[in-house]
C-alpha cells in the first residue's frame, strides 16, 4: 500500500514511518501544506494521513483539495486537538476517520487498514491468514469454512491482531482500542486477558492453529 | 421600579416638600406686608386726630370718631413723652367667633401742652383668608407639576431613553460565542454614548479574553500531546525489539506514566472549556438513555470485577446540557464507583426527573468528601487516578445550575445531583 504523511513533526513522522514500512508500506512523507499538495496533485496514494496543524497552511485545506481532484483517495485526520469542531469538520469535508495524538501506532495502522478496506470493492474485504477468514462485511470469521461464533468484543480484538501481525500489542493498546476512553480510568486490565484466553479457546477449537503468543504476560503478539 | 417611575416620584416629593415651605414663608411674608401697610394707614390717622385735637376738637374718651369703633382718645393726667408703640393684640370677632390677631399702635402725644393718649387696631384681612389663599395657590402648582411631571416621565421614556433601552436589548442578545463585539453606537446624550462605548470596551475585552483562552487551552493540549505521542510510538517501536522480560516491564510501565500524562492534559482542557463556557448548554440529553446504554457498555467490567449493580431509572428523563458534557460528567461517576470500589461491592443509580443519585461501596474516606471536588485532591495519594474527575463533575453540574453533594457514610459513598429536568414533549 502507497501511503503519504502530511506531518510537521519529524519525530512523530518517523515513528509512524518506521511501524508502517514494517508492514510493507510504502511511506512518503511532506513536511508542509505546499509539499504535501504538490505529492497530492502529481501522485497516487491509497490512504493520505494529515495532520491539522501543518505549516503554511491548514490540513483541513489540504484534504479539501485532495477529496476535490481524487475523491477515491482514503484520508484520516490527525489532530491534536481532541476539539469537537475539527472532528466534525473533518469527517464532512470527507475525511474516512480521525484519529487524536497520542494515538497508537497499531491503532493507526488498524484504522488505515480498515479505511483500505472500505474503498475496496466487495472481494477484498476478505482478510486470509492461513486457514482463518475474516469476513469484514458480514463480521465472520471461518475456519477453514466453517464459521466461528465469536462475540463483537472477539471479533474486533481478532480484526485487530489481524491488522497488526506480528507487532507485540501491550494489554494496555488492546483494551483502549476495544474499549476506547471506557477504559481510561481503570487500573485493572485482566479483563483483556479473559477476551484473548476465550479468543484462544474458541479459535483452536475450531480447527485453528493458535496464533496468539503472550509476551511475559504483559503484552501479546498474533505470530503467522 | 421603573427608573422613570422612581424619578417622578422623587422629583414630587421633592416637589411638595418645597412647596409645604414655600407655603409657610409666603403665609409670613404677605402677613407682614399687610402688618407694615396697616401700620401706615394707622399712622395716618392718629395723626389726623392729633390735628384735629390741635384744632381745638374734643373727643370722650372710648368714643368714636367717623363711626370708627376702634379709636381710643385718652386725655392722660401724668405727663408723658412722645412715641408710638406697635403691638400684635387678640380681638374677639364675633362673626368668626374666634380671636382674630389684629394690629394696634398707640401714640402718646402732647398736643397744646396736653399729655394724650391714641390708639387704633383692626386687621385688613383675616389670617385664615391669607392660608387659604396660599394653600389654593400651591394646590394649583403642585397640579400643574404632576402633570408636567407625567408628560416630561412619558417623554424620557418615549423618546429620551430608546438609545438606552436598545442598549440593554443588544446586552442582553450578547452571546460570547459569536465572537462579535456590540460596536458602539452615536446618540445625543453623552452618558448614553459613554456607556455604548464603555461596552464596546468590554465585550472587547470578554471575546478577545474567550478567544485567547481557547487557543491557549487548544495550543497547550497540542504542544503536550504531540511530545505524548513521539514517546509513545517510540516505545511501540521499542516493544519490537525482543526485549527481556525486564526490560518490557519497563516499557509497559512507561507507557503507563505517559498515558496517564496525557489524560491529565486532556482533563485539564476539559476544565478549562468548561470554564471558559465553550460548551453551550442548547441541546437536549437524554440521561436515561445515556445512562442505560452506558451500564451495559460497563456491564464486562462489573461482573469481572464481580460488583452487584442496582438500578432504579426513570425512563425519558432529559436535561438540558451539551452531550458531551452530559457523558463526561456521568462516565466519570460510574467510572469513579466501579474504580474505588470493593471486592463484592454493590453500585446504585437512581435516576428520576428531580435527581440523580449514584453510591457504591467502598473504603472509609480519610479526607472531607467535599474536598473531593477541588482539583487534584485525592483520597489515596498512592492512587492511580489524576483526580481530576470529580471537579470535572462539579464544575459540569454547577455550570448547569445542579446542585451537587457527596456524603459517606459508613462505607457507602454517594453522590447525589439535583436536577433541573426539561419537560418531557
Amino acid at each position: 500500500m502507497k501511503l503519504l504523511i502530511v506531518e510537521d513533526n519529524l519525530d512523530l513522522l518517523e515513528n509512524m514511518t518506521t511501524y508502517l514500512e514494517r508492514e510493507g508500506h510504502i511511506c512518503e512523507a511532506a513536511e508542509d501544506y505546499r509539499q504535501g499538495f504538490d505529492k497530492i496533485m502529481s501522485h497516487s496514494y491509497d490512504v493520505v494521513l494529515i495532520d491539522i496543524m501543518i505549516p503554511k497552511g491548514n490540513g483541513l485545506d489540504l484534504l479539501k483539495e485532495l477529496k476535490s481532484v481524487k475523491p477515491q483517495t482514503g484520508s484520516i485526520i490527525i489532530s491534536a486537538k481532541n476539539s469537537l469542531d475539527d472532528k466534525v469538520n473533518g469527517l464532512e469535508l470527507g475525511a474516512d476517520d480521525y484519529i487524536t495524538k497520542p494515538f497508537q501506532l497499531p491503532e493507526l495502522q488498524a484504522r488505515i487498514k480498515a479505511v483500505t478496506r472500505r474503498n475496496q470493492h466487495e472481494g477484498n474485504q476478505i482478510i486470509e491468514v492461513h486457514e482463518l477468514s475474516i469476513h469484514t462485511n458480514t463480521r465472520e470469521v471461518k475456519v477453514d469454512d466453517q464459521t466461528v461464533d465469536l462475540t463483537p468484543k472477539e471479533y474486533d480484538l481478532l480484526l485487530y491482531f489481524a491488522s497488526n501481525k506480528n507487532f507485540v500489542l501491550s494489554k494496555q493498546t488492546i483494551a483502549e482500542h476495544l474499549w476506547g476512553d471506557y477504559v481510561d480510568h481503570l487500573e485493572n486490565l485482566d479483563f483483556v486477558y479473559q477476551h484473548i484466553k476465550n479468543l484462544r479457546k474458541k479459535l483452536v477449537a475450531a480447527g485453528a492453529n493458535d496464533y496468539i503468543e503472550s509476551i511475559y504476560s504483559i503484552g501479546y503478539k498474533f505470530k503467522v | 421600579m421603573k427608573l422613570i417611575t422612581k424619578f417622578i416620584l422623587i422629583y414630587l416629593t421633592v416637589t411638595v416638600f418645597v412647596l409645604g415651605i414655600g407655603g409657610v414663608i409666603s403665609y409670613y411674608i404677605i402677613q407682614d406686608e399687610v402688618d407694615k401697610e396697616l401700620q401706615w394707614e394707622f399712622l395716618e390717622r392718629i395723626d389726623r386726630v392729633t390735628y384735629l385735637l390741635e384744632q381745638g376738637r374734643r373727643f370722650n374718651p372710648r368714643r368714636n370718631i367717623e363711626g370708627d369703633r376702634n379709636l381710643i382718645i385718652q386725655e392722660l393726667d401724668y405727663p408723658v413723652e412722645d412715641r408710638v408703640e406697635v403691638t400684635d393684640t387678640l380681638i374677639w370677632h364675633n362673626r368668626l367667633e374666634q380671636n382674630e390677631q389684629n394690629v394696634k399702635v398707640s401714640a402718646y402725644r402732647n398736643i397744646n401742652g396736653s399729655p394724650y393718649f391714641i390708639s387704633t387696631y383692626g386687621a385688613m384681612i383675616e389670617s385664615d383668608d391669607i392660608r387659604e389663599a396660599v394653600v389654593k395657590t400651591l394646590l394649583w402648582i403642585i397640579g400643574l407639576q404632576i402633570v408636567g411631571a407625567l408628560g416630561i416621565g412619558y417623554f424620557i421614556s418615549g423618546r429620551l431613553f430608546k438609545p438606552f433601552r436598545k442598549t440593554l436589548d443588544r446586552i442582553r442578545n450578547f452571546d460570547l460565542h459569536q465572537k462579535e463585539i456590540l460596536p458602539a453606537e452615536e446618540t445625543s446624550v453623552a452618558e448614553f454614548t459613554d456607556l455604548n462605548r464603555f461596552i464596546e470596551q468590554m465585550t472587547r475585552k470578554a471575546v478577545s479574553d474567550y478567544k485567547n483562552l481557547k487557543e491557549f487551552s487548544e495550543n497547550a493540549s497540542h504542544e503536550l500531546q504531540t511530545p505524548l505521542a513521539i514517546a509513545k510510538g517510540k516505545l511501540e517501536l521499542l516493544t519490537e525489539s525482543n526485549l527481556t522480560e525486564e526490560q518490557y516491564r519497563y516499557v509497559e510501565s512507561l507507557e503507563r506514566s505517559i498515558k496517564k500524562l496525557s489524560r491529565l492534559s486532556e482533563s485539564l482542557s476539559i476544565l478549562t472549556k468548561i470554564e471558559n463556557y465553550e460548551f453551550i448548554n442548547d441541546q437536549t440529553a437524554d440521561l436515561s438513555k445515556l445512562i442505560t446504554e452506558s451500564i451495559e457498555e460497563f456491564r464486562e467490567f462489573i461482573i469481572f470485577n464481580k460488583i452487584e449493580i442496582e438500578t432504579d431509572i426513570q425512563e425519558n428523563v432529559s436535561v438540558q446540557m451539551h452531550p458531551a458534557l452530559t457523558e463526561i460528567m456521568w462516565t466519570n461517576l460510574f467510572q469513579n464507583a466501579i474504580k474505588h470500589n470493593i471486592p463484592d461491592g454493590t453500585i446504585k443509580v437512581i435516576l428520576n426527573p428531580n435527581e440523580l443519585i449514584i453510591s457504591n461501596t467502598g473504603k472509609p474516606l480519610s479526607v472531607n468528601p467535599d474536598q473531593l471536588f477541588e482539583r487534584f485532591r485525592k483520597d489515596d495519594q498512592n492512587s492511580s487516578s489524576i483526580g481530576l474527575g470529580l471537579s470535572i463533575v462539579e464544575r459540569i453540574a454547577h455550570q448547569n445550575q445542579f446542585n451537587i453533594d457527596y456524603t459517606s457514610k459508613n462505607e457507602w459513598h454517594t453522590i447525589r445531583i439535583e436536577l433541573n429536568p426539561v419537560k418531557p414533549v
